[in-house]
This record gives C-alpha cells, structure tokens and sequence, in this order.
C-alpha cells in the first residue's frame, strides 16, 4: 500500500481490521465498557460541527459545561492528528487553545509584550508534543541530544503519569495520558517503548484494546455529523 | 564568574535609571506610631501634625475596608504638603491595596471623554483578589547572564539557567524580567519562584548546596531545599487584579484586528455592567475578595462641572473607592460654570467631602524638612548654609528652597568642596531667580519686552476666551 499520510505506514486496513476482530472477540465481555464512560457520554451530547477540508475532518465540539476542543482527522487513515482544548482565563478574554494532541498552533500575531514574552525557553530547549499514530499513543521530545541509556521511563500509575527521567540529571518530565485516565485504565510499564534518534526521543504506549475499540467507534459515530456546507474558501494563492 | 561580574556592573547602571530622586521621593509612609499618633518627624514627614492624624484615622478607615465611597479634600497652601500626605498615605497602605494617582487635568483627553477618564480611574482603584491557577517556574538558580546584544544601544538579552534536582532549563529573558531580577538581586545559589503570567519574582532563600559560600551570604540568609521534579508547576496563586484590568482584558479586540486598534480607548458599559456581576458572583461564592483602593486626585480645581456631578453620582456606587482630593485655591470660579464656590468645588460635592486643612510649616519644621531633602539628594551641608535656606524657604518658598540644594552642592563640587557652604547658597540664590523676584523684575523692565502696551489686561483677555 502506499503512503497514505506522513505518520503511519500500515499494512492495510483489512488486516489491522482482522486483528481487532480476534482480539475483541477474545474478551468481547468488557471491551464496550467505555460506552459507560463520562467521556463517551459527553462526547456523545456535545454540540458538534464538522468541517471537510481536502483529506482533512475537523470537528469542532461544545460540551455541556461550556468546554469547547476540536479534533482534526486525516479521513484516509482515520487518525487523530490534533485534538485542541479553548481554555479560557477566569478573568474573561477570548482565551487561546492548547494542543493536547498534534503540533501546536503557530500564533498569527506573536507576543511582543506582557510578562509572558519576558521569559520563555530557549529555543535550544527540549520540546515536548504529542502524535498519535493509529494504535499508538505517542509523545516526541525533541533538543535531547544525550544517548538512551540516559533516559528511564516509567510508568507511575498512583500519580497517573509516565515519568521520564535522566541519570545526567538534565531532564525531567512528567506525562499525562488523558486518553487512559478519561477511561479509567490504568498505565502500564509493558506497553511502553522508547527509542532515540536524531536528537529526539520517541515515548510511545501502545493504545489498550478498549481505547482501540472506542476510537474506531467514535470515528463511525463521527460520520453521522454532516459537514457545514458552503464555507468561505480560504483565498488560495493560485 | 565573568557573567556574574558583568550582571553586577549591569545591576550598577539599571539602579541609577531606575531610582531618580522625585519631589516626593523622601516620603516612605505617614510616620505615625501604632496608635496612630503622629510623630514629629519621622518618614520623611515634618509637622503638619493635624493633617497627618486625620489621614491615619482615613488611613485605618481605608484598611477596614467597610465605607465605600467617602471623599476626603485636602485643602492648603501651594507647598504645605498635601501631595506628600497622599503619598504618605499610599506607602502607609502598601502596595496590596490600590492606590491611583492622577492631576485634575488629566482627564482632559481627546482620545476619550471626561466621564471615561474619571470611570476608569475609579475602576482602577478598586482591586479583585481572586485564586487563580497559573503557571509557575521553581527552582534554583544556576546562572544569570545579561548581554547588550550586538551594535551598541541595543536590546539587553538575558539568559537564566534554572535546575531542580532532576533537571535543568534555559531561558531567555525580555528587558523587564532582566530589570526586575537584578531589583531583587538574584544570583546564583538562589531559590526563586517566577509567575509566568505576571512576571513575578519570589525570592525563596538559597540553596542549601550553597550553605559554604559565607562570603556571598548575608547574615539573614535563610536555607532552602533545592526543589525537585519538574520547573514548570501549575499552583493556585492569588492574584490581585484591577477592576480596570478586568474591563481591558474582556474588552480588547483579538486576532489581527489588535493590531489595527489600539487598546486603550473606550470601554463599552455593557461589558463593565457584565463584569460587574460576574464579580458580585465570584463574591457571593467566595472566590473573590474587593480590595476597596483609593483615588487621589490631585488639582482637583482643574476638574469642571461634569467632572463634580458626574462624581456625586459615582461616589454613591457601593463598589466606589475612597476618593481623595488636593486643592490649593482659594474662593475661586468652578470650572465651566460663571459661579464662585469654595476651593472651585461645588457646594453640594463639599457636603459629602470631610476636609482636611494643611496650614504653612513653622521655621523649625522648614529647617526639618531641608535636612531631609538634604540627605535624599545626597548633599552635605553646613549648619549656616542650612540656616540660610532655612530663611530663604521662610521668605519665597519651601519648593524654591529645595531647589536650590542640588544646584548649591554643584556648585559647591565645583570648588571641590566636600560640604555646601553658606556662600555656594548665596551664589544660587543670585544665579536663580525666584518666583517673587521674578515678577519685580518683569515690573521693572516690562516696557522693554515684546507685545507689551502696558495696559497690561491681555491676560484677562485669555480667561474669557478659555
């Protein structure tokens, strides 16, 4: 098959479909637990708006509690490219969005003043993101420069994070998997892997059965919203 | 090692921009003691002992926070201190407590009308306390280095090394951070916490990896672990914001419009009216405290008619701050109107005002107050110099007195004189005019100046028109 998107290879969806297949019959018994969820259930009573752009599906969702996040699927492979959360001061403001899932936004107009221009990372900093692949959860840490022996990553299931630490004492970083805690799963040391290459260290946690499932239920379940016709084209350059 | 000293001969520089010597920067509070009683001179205040006890008993009501909406007129003589009493009276408060200074004239803007200026003024004096989640950087410093950046005259660029026990992070600073870090004179060993959404520094104590280095230490050095995991924490931290504030950041146009309007102009009322019941919310529920502040207005005779009927109405608000006002005019015309009223305010605004009067300071306590400003500007004087000034204040004014110190220690330097002596006064007082001897002169020679028909009413000719 050919590359059908630039974070994911497989071997065709027959195949990946057929694995699902005989795994979930195995423990058919628990596998829709996540419909029982609160964030299955919210998901399901949010207020959704979809948008299709060329090979990409944008679903724009208002929760009942005013919460507002947007999720961008590559409608080819089905994977999740970024999910975006509003977050809004309690002083009021229109807020900005922080990416949970993707590479960040880039801001149309930088900040050139104000307290938070003053001090920001180095730019020869570690910088963390997130990148699903279909049956990956997967976190980047680019600007680590030291090689793997230096790193230990650890699955922390009391304190719901993977810790990612370094014996040169230079990095340290706690991991949220909000996918595994909004299912209530717990975070395991087998399915963690990393590797380092190019500077960058790849941590990646193999998505459980359940989050599979629901993933690939949410997506059909996606395909029921109809996407917002006549929206004003971008002005393409020709 | 290198990098420290040049953060040391950069902390040199920046404290003597920053610290210039004001009118009233010899003021550090009201100096009163516990009970509020008056001290003769303490805190940069001399005399004016009356005036002083009434602004500790507004002072405390301020601080009980219950009246809203009170006005206070300080009423006195051009130089008798009613400018450095609200000063005082702001230092007394702290610096948790609103306190908004502005002239009377002010308000007087094209970029926005009068009623806006005042309403926001007000709103600047009243502050919100409220718990906010927000991003915090904690750890230890390893490294301070401050740059001008290439080609002279540029940018500084500021370069922080911060380390947990478990990690280590660079970040590059902007030109206030740098400024606000060497204030507080952070170096390395030290434990600092950084507010990332107001930029605020908190000194925690130093490392106790650091505990050997006696020399760098002071004696009330206190220890502190180095902190551990990660540097950047989110913490509930309380914040105290503005109601202002509050009004800017819901009202400012996003996206690339910003850049087309500039943010400063005028606030609709809907969106005033709208914060002012979240805050009532935030109140009932606990999550906010009102900070009641104050607003001094200085020169209030320069306010006109609208102004004074406009703060009637807004002294009623229950959310108003306590308003102080300084006037130096006597039975004088209100501004806008052809009628004549006490200190140029209408009678029915002075109805709800308590006044407080400031009379001319006695000889001794000019003498007192020179000596002051003597040691503020850094300028040694002798004892018959000071007797001279003394009567020079006495004679002309405090105001022309004080100027006259820096320019006699120069003058003084200029003899290589360690101290003034009588003559570098007497010198001055030659070189620069008074306001009085000023005006004998001009008496003298008018006829000898430009567009002088010595009639002498073109003055009156420019009240009319104003």
């Amino acid at each position: 098959m050919k590359r059908s998107c630039l974070i994911e290879v497989f071997d065709g969806i027959d195949s990946f479909q057929k694995r699902i297949k005989v795994q979930s019959n195995i423990i058919e018994g628990n596998s829709k637990m996540y419909r029982n969820s609160i964030w299955y259930r919210s998901l399901l009573d949010a207020e959704k708006t979809c948008l299709k752009e060329d090979k990409l599906k944008k679903i724009h969702y208002k929760f009942q509690d005013d919460k507002e996040m947007v999720e961008e699927y590559n409608v080819d492979t089905q994977v999740l490219l970024r999910r975006a959360w509003k977050v809004k001061g309690k002083l009021g403001g229109e807020g900005k969005w922080d990416v949970e899932i993707g590479d960040p936004i880039p801001n149309a107009t930088p900040i050139t003043d104000g307290p938070a221009a003053d001090i920001i990372e180095s730019k020869d900093q570690p910088i963390l993101s997130r990148r699903n692949t279909r049956i990956n959860l997967e976190w980047r840490i680019r600007n680590l420069p030291y090689p793997i022996e230096t790193y230990s990553v650890t699955a922390n299931n009391d304190q719901r994070c993977i810790i990612i630490s370094t014996t040169n004492k230079k990095y340290y970083k706690r991991l949220q998997v909000p996918e595994l805690d909004r299912l209530n799963l717990p975070i395991q040391q087998a399915p963690i892997q990393c590797s380092h290459s190019f500077n960058t260290l790849i941590v990646v946690y193999k998505k459980p059965q359940q989050l599979l499932d629901m993933d690939r239920e949410w997506y059909e379940e996606l395909s029921k919203v109809k996407p917002v016709k006549d929206v004003p084209n971008d002005c393409k350059a020709q | 090692m290198a990098s420290i000293a040049a953060a040391q001969v950069q902390e040199v520089r920046s404290i003597t921009r920053i610290e210039r010597i004001g009118a009233h920067s010899h003021i550090r509070g009201l100096g009163l003691d516990d009970s509020l009683e008056p001290r003769a001179v303490s805190q940069g205040m001399v005399g004016q002992k009356m005036a002083r006890k009434a602004a500790g008993v507004i002072l405390q009501m301020i601080r009980e926070g219950k009246i809203a909406g009170r006005a206070v007129l300080l009423a006195g003589q051009p130089g008798t201190g009613k400018t450095a009493i609200a000063m005082g009276l702001a230092q007394a408060l702290g610096p948790d407590t609103p306190f908004t200074s502005m002239a009377g004239s002010e308000i007087f803007s094209l970029e926005m009308s009068k009623t806006e200026a005042l309403t926001q003024a007000i709103r600047k004096s009243i502050g919100i306390r409220i718990k906010e989640e927000s991003e915090i950087i904690e750890g230890e410093v390893v490294e301070v280095v401050v740059e001008r950046s290439a080609g002279g005259g540029g940018a500084r660029v500021g370069r922080l090394t911060l380390k947990t026990t478990d990690m280590e992070t660079n970040y590059d600073m902007g030109a206030k951070m740098i400024d606000s870090l060497l204030k507080e004179k952070v170096q390395a060993g030290d434990v600092i916490t950084i507010d990332k959404a107001t930029g605020k520094i908190n000194k925690l104590g130093r490392s106790f990896a650091r505990a050997r280095d006696y020399d760098a230490t002071g004696q009330q050095a206190r220890f502190v672990q180095c902190p551990e995991g990660e540097l950047q924490k989110r913490k509930e931290v309380v914040h105290t914001v503005t109601l202002h504030e509050i009004d800017v950041i819901n009202s400012r146009t996003h996206g690339f419009l910003a850049l087309f309007s500039g943010d400063t102009g005028e606030i609709k009322s809907e969106i005033r009216e709208q914060i002012n019941s979240k805050v009532a919310e935030w109140r009932e529920e606990g999550k906010a405290e009102m900070i009641p502040g104050v607003l001094f207005i200085d020169e209030a005779h320069m306010l006109d008619i609208e102004c004074f009927s406009y703060l009637n109405r807004a002294l009623e608000s229950e959310t108003a701050p306590v308003v102080i006002m300084a006037t130096n005019r006597g039975i004088t015309r209100i501004r806008g109107t052809s009628y004549r009223s006490p200190h140029g305010i209408p009678l029915d605004l002075l109805d709800r005002m308590i006044i407080v009067p400031t009379s001319p300071y006695s000889h001794q306590e000019l003498r007192e107050i020179l000596n002051i400003r003597c040691e503020e500007e850094d300028c040694q004087m002798s004892a018959d110099a000071l007797t001279v000034l003394t009567r020079v204040a006495t004679e002309t004014s405090l105001r022309y007195a004080i100027q006259l110190i820096t320019t006699a220690s120069l003058v003084a330097r200029r003899r290589k004189a360690a101290e003034v002596s009588m003559e570098d006064v007497k010198k001055v007082y030659s070189l620069f005019l008074d306001e009085h001897r000023s005006e004998q002169f001009l008496k003298e020679y008018q006829d000898e100046f430009m567009f002088n028909d010595g009639s002498g009413d073109a003055p009156q000719l420019m009240e009319v028109s104003q």
